[in-house]
């Protein structure tokens, strides 16, 4: 074996260690344990928690390794958090069992297949995105995307779409040869996305040109640039396609969009530096970093009816499905996920 | 072990250039000031004024006025510049919204902030809130002491401290409510 391989078995073998250690259950209430009823779940980066949320308040939190940053959820309910600091995802099962898988870079954005056979990570300072088997971590396959990737999210037909943040672009990618098919040219900054099954668009929230591009999946153009508010850094779908909600990162609220119009209908008041938000019905929940909760915005009314406190700094918000009904639900989990 | 050292070249040359990384840090500070929120907000508030108030701060240039996009290139007195954009300032609620992206270490060691600052009435004086969030100075996975989280986190606070403290002082001493 080479030195490079033995490093990397080091390494694994000290991750492997460090799971065991450093994950505990810090509360679980209700019958369910960890999971629950269709519920959700926040990850708070200072706070090292995931926490997960039913009917408006806090059923459990799990203690996991220093600096989680992005939760995504498979159709069983199975977790996945990325560790950019800490060379690792984290793997939490509906029973609140998790563990580590070692990640030879600065993970960041996450994607996973509906059943959970592959787990795609976002490289930030490697330039590219890697797909890892769910079972121990090792690399299936990687490509070479655009400078400093961020969000990522799966669309059809095996393609994955890449925030690549510092190339203003929209990497695509053809998972099942790990080729990156096409890059489309999007706003300045573009950090999250959300992909509309319906409608077959891509929405992309542009950090720094405070809009949000729409493209077009099917025909892969550019459908329009819509006005947001200042520094867009999450953005999630309803159901039904008809309204997105982008989270104005300096300004303390989310804009609502009419997905026909293609413009704001409302702005919403949240908490401060709000990130990563959801869709569940006619609520939005939105991840507030800096106010330490989440808001539910009623999207009827347009107001926040309500605040839920959660660990300190959360970024990633993830709607998931209840492992009873994982079956039913893989085919139609996408919509109102922002991955 | 070779291999890691163009590694890490590339990673401090890429956090010098690029504006973000993936751990953002907070910074938050507070002050009280015996003053009406008008009386602080009139020296606050000019988003260019800032060299009037900050003990820090040696000089600083100010082009677009108080509105989105308005720019203040600050020059500190220890040397390095902070080149500060406007996001928002809205003057009847007392608070502007800004954000540095290109990072000079030698001012601030972290590589992008965004901050608000907001007046609000407390009792019968003020209250300011100066907070916001950063990135360290260098955003790769092992980030050198001078450039971590730590010395992120206490390189903002101290300036947002002493800007504040210098604020205090600057309207306290000539009150004209």
């Amino acid at each position: 074996m080479n030195a490079a391989g033995t490093i990397r078995r080091g390494f694994v073998q000290r991750m492997r260690r460090c799971a065991m250690l450093a994950i505990g259950l810090i509360a679980v209430s209700g019958p369910l344990g960890f999971a629950g009823a269709q519920d959700l779940a926040v990850v708070s980066q200072q706070g090292a928690r995931v926490s997960r949320i039913a009917a408006g308040a806090v059923t459990a939190a799990l203690a996991v390794t220093a600096s989680p940053a992005v939760v995504a959820a498979d159709a069983s309910g199975r977790l996945y958090i990325s560790h950019p600091d800490g060379h690792a995802i984290t793997v939490v099962a509906p029973d609140g069992s998790a563990r580590h898988l070692p990640f030879a870079g600065q993970a960041f954005g996450l994607a996973v297949e509906p059943d959970g056979r592959a787990i795609y990570v976002g490289d930030w300072s490697g330039n590219r995105v890697v797909r890892i088997a769910p079972s121990d971590g090792a690399v299936e396959g990687e490509v070479a995307v655009g400078r400093d990737p961020a969000h990522l999210t799966l669309g059809e037909d095996g393609r994955l779409y890449v925030a690549e943040r510092e190339s203003r672009s929209v990497g695509v990618i053809d998972t099942r040869r790990m080729v990156r098919v096409a890059a489309l040219s999007v706003g300045d900054g573009p950090f999250a996305l959300a992909y509309d099954p319906i409608r077959r668009r891509l929405y992309v929230a542009n950090v720094r040109s405070n809009d949000m591009t729409v493209i077009d999946t099917a025909g892969g153009r550019i459908l329009a640039t819509v006005p947001a508010g200042p520094s867009p850094y999450g953005v999630a779908i309803s159901a039904d396609g008809a309204r997105i909600v982008v989270t104005d990162q300096h300004a303390a609220s989310v804009s609502v969009i009419d997905a026909d119009a293609l413009s704001i209908t409302a702005t919403v008041p949240v908490g401060k530096y709000p990130e990563g938000v959801v869709i569940r019905g006619d609520r939005a929940y939105v991840a507030n970093w800096f106010s330490d909760d989440i808001a539910i915005v009623d999207l009827t009314s347009l107001t926040t009816v309500g605040r839920i406190p959660v660990a300190e700094g959360p970024r990633s918000i993830v709607a998931v499905p209840p492992a009873a009904a994982a079956s039913t639900l893989a085919g139609r989990a996408t919509p109102g996920i922002a991955r | 072990m070779r291999r890691t050292v163009p590694a890490l070249l590339f990673v401090l040359a890429a956090g010098a250039a690029l504006a973000h990384g993936p751990t953002p840090q907070k910074v938050d500070q507070t002050v009280t000031i015996h003053a009406s929120p008008d009386a602080v907000w009139k020296v606050v508030g000019p988003f260019g004024g800032i060299g009037a108030w900050h003990p820090d701060v040696a000089k600083v240039e100010a082009t677009g006025g108080d509105a989105e996009g308005g720019v203040r290139k600050v020059t500190l007195k220890k040397g390095g510049t902070l080149v500060e954009g406007l996001d928002e300032w809205k003057g009847p609620e007392h608070t502007y919204s800004y954000r540095m992206s290109d990072p000079d270490l030698k001012a601030l060691p972290v590589s992008s902030y965004s901050a608000t600052l907001t007046v609000t009435p407390d009792g019968d004086g003020s209250k300011v809130e100066w907070m916001g969030r950063f990135y360290r100075g260098d955003t790769g996975n092992e980030p050198p002491e001078e450039l971590s989280d730590a010395a992120g986190r206490e390189a903002m606070n101290r300036y947002f401290a002493d800007g504040l403290k210098g604020l205090k002082a600057k309207v306290e001493g000539g009150a004209t409510q």
